[in-house]
């Protein structure tokens, strides 16, 4: 049982018709997740202060955010990664942004109070908002605010991060942080936005070896994805010995993504989010806070969120999709088909570098160990 | 970009009549490989973490002794650099000669010092990821107005250049740039559609 995070207000943070990082992606999936016959218990959070969010940025960079939103003109608002195409700005944008902050926050609150140990905040996930400029879709940092309060409540924080993007915001925020380890799986720095993530970025002074990166080759399948977890992930975590994990659950790296390159689907997903759960049970007696994130093809994040829900509530994960649903949602689907909530298997002919692939992730991942090693001891 | 952007200015040098031992501790202590010989103000040398080697060791055929003197060991005939040379020529000249440093001398005075490492950290600054980009990357024909058109396009769609990079390749020319957009795939689309051979992001292999 999952304590769930969402309000009517997450639907502000809307940053035009055509732009990918859609509110409807996650009310689609709320609303299969009611199709499929289950009421949804729902959080409604208030959003951040102004103060709390100063804990993670610039006070500069929240008043140019704060003037914008206004309508006030501003001079360099393109050189703090305000107003771009990617991230337009609106009236009204801090509080919207506030709000996606508050959900975030509200769900740190709750595990730090001891109130709830699995938490799923249904929106969210800025993962590439930087303390003094916004970038890729992302005006303030919900998870890096989050996280601040857990440590400022004692609770040391491994932060997973499994967004096909590095999570680059985060890792800035926490960079020299000993109380927080971030671990970022994504396609490489190489091939896709925001270009970092490389295994040599380990953090600094007191925060070195705690900062985690794996980037992986483009057309990375499901197999080779979860091998390389599998070597990585639980043992930096054991290593580390964190009180919480805080997990941003972007969904794109999903093959049907339009924005990247990797091939996960949502039959990876959720067994990724099976061993996110082990693992929190293992090493942070169950506490784990997830967000959403990234995540483009609204047929896939749908589904995949759904899974993600049902997962994080100990509910079986069915076959069929309600035809209703389908009807429902047809035009946004983009005329594919919605019967199943699993994608097809196999969903694509294996590709002919398949194994040069996984090879390849295999030598990265072991490179990041061997850098890794020094500090696990 | 010029040898003065790159060079190293607080150089350290010995004396031609320190010792081989001395040296060595120099060379240890500061991490370096490379230390100019001075002697009245003027460069007489170089001597390099090879030289001592080689000097010391068994198997030359007369081998120095740890206080044995830097002048029997330097090199005497030494490649300078100005610190207005283009960081190319400097690159040109230590890979011709296969040597691994050059000071840099303004007049008669040793300025400052560029080694490999600094030619790779410049290689790292030209390649390297300085802001939050996506990657395109374009094969144009070698012909006036190719990299104009591309960079017209994008921005038409309100898109900045973070960095560009090009080399030859076989008659075109291979461009790498980098853009503040998460859309690349959208970006190449639509170079694509304007004629542009896009060889980064390609189509994904499967259909989705």
């Amino acid at each position: 049982m999952a304590e769930l995070i969402y309000g009517p207000s997450y639907r502000a943070y809307d940053l035009g018709p055509e732009h990918p990082f859609s509110p409807e992606r996650q009310e689609m999936a709320l609303d299969l997740v009611a199709a499929l016959g289950h009421t949804v218990q729902r959080i409604e959070p208030e959003p951040a202060t102004r103060e709390e969010i100063l804990t993670v940025h610039d006070e500069g960079y929240v008043r140019a955010v704060e003037a914008l939103s206004a309508g006030e003109p501003l001079d360099d608002a393109a050189a703090l990664g305000l107003g771009t195409p990617d991230t337009p700005v609106f009236p009204g944008i801090d509080l919207a942004v506030r709000s996606l902050v508050g959900g975030t926050l509200t769900g740190a609150r709750l595990v730090s109070e001891g109130r709830a140990t699995r938490v799923l905040q249904f929106g969210g996930g800025l993962h590439h908002a930087h303390p003094a400029s916004a970038s890729g879709f992302c005006v303030y940092n919900d998870l890096a605010v989050a996280i601040k309060h857990l440590t400022a409540n004692g609770l040391w924080v491994s932060y997973i991060d499994i967004d096909v993007h590095h999570g680059d915001g985060v890792q800035a925020a926490f960079y020299k942080d000993d109380k927080v380890q971030t671990i970022s799986l994504h396609e490489s720095g190489q091939y896709l936005f925001p270009g970092t993530g490389a295994i040599h970025e380990l953090g600094d002074g007191m925060g070195r070896g705690l900062k985690i990166n794996l980037p992986l080759e483009p057309f990375t399948d499901a197999q080779s994805y979860l091998e390389v977890f599998e070597m990585l992930v639980p043992r930096a975590v054991e290593a580390f010995g964190p009180h919480v994990l805080v997990v941003q659950a972007g969904a794109d790296a999903h093959f049907d993504d339009p924005l990247a390159d990797l091939a996960l689907t949502t039959q990876a997903y959720e067994k990724l989010y099976r061993r996110i759960l082990d693992l929190a049970d293992q090493f942070t007696e169950g506490r784990v806070l997830v967000t959403l994130g990234g995540g483009y093809s609204l047929h896939a994040a749908a589904r995949v969120w759904t899974i993600l829900y049902l997962v994080m509530n100990d509910l079986p994960v069915p076959g069929a999709i309600p035809k209703a649903w389908a009807a429902k949602w047809a035009e946004r689907l983009g005329g594919k088909t919605a019967a199943t909530l699993h994608d097809a298997d196999p969903p694509y002919e294996r590709l002919p570098n398949r194994d040069e692939i996984a090879q390849r992730n295999q030598v990265v991942a072991k490179r990041l160990i061997d850098a890794l090693m020094p500090y696990w001891f | 970009m010029f040898v003065r952007d790159i060079m190293t200015t607080a150089v350290i040098t010995v004396a031609p009549d320190a010792t081989l031992e001395q040296v060595c501790e120099i060379m240890h202590a500061r991490n370096i490989r490379h230390l100019p010989v001075v002697e009245g103000g003027r460069l007489v040398g170089v001597i390099t973490d090879r030289d001592v080697h080689s000097a010391t060791s068994a198997l030359c055929l007369t081998p120095s002794q740890p206080k044995g003197l830097v002048r029997e060991a330097m090199a005497k005939e030494v490649k300078t650099a100005h610190a207005l040379d283009p960081v190319e020529d400097a690159a040109r000249t230590m890979r011709s000669l296969k040597i691994g440093c050059l000071p840099v001398l303004d007049g008669e005075t040793l300025v400052g010092i560029i080694t490999g490492i600094d030619l790779l950290d410049a290689l790292l600054r030209l390649t390297g990821v300085d802001q939050p980009s996506g990657r395109i990357e374009v094969r144009l024909p070698d012909r006036p107005g190719g990299l104009a058109r591309l960079t017209a396009l994008i921005a038409d769609r309100l898109l900045n250049v973070h960095s560009i990079l090009t080399y030859p390749e076989g008659g075109q020319v291979r461009t790498v740039l980098r853009v503040n957009t998460l859309e690349t795939r959208h970006l190449a689309e639509a170079l694509r559609g304007a004629g542009f051979e896009v060889l980064w992001p390609v189509d994904k292999p499967w259909r989705s």
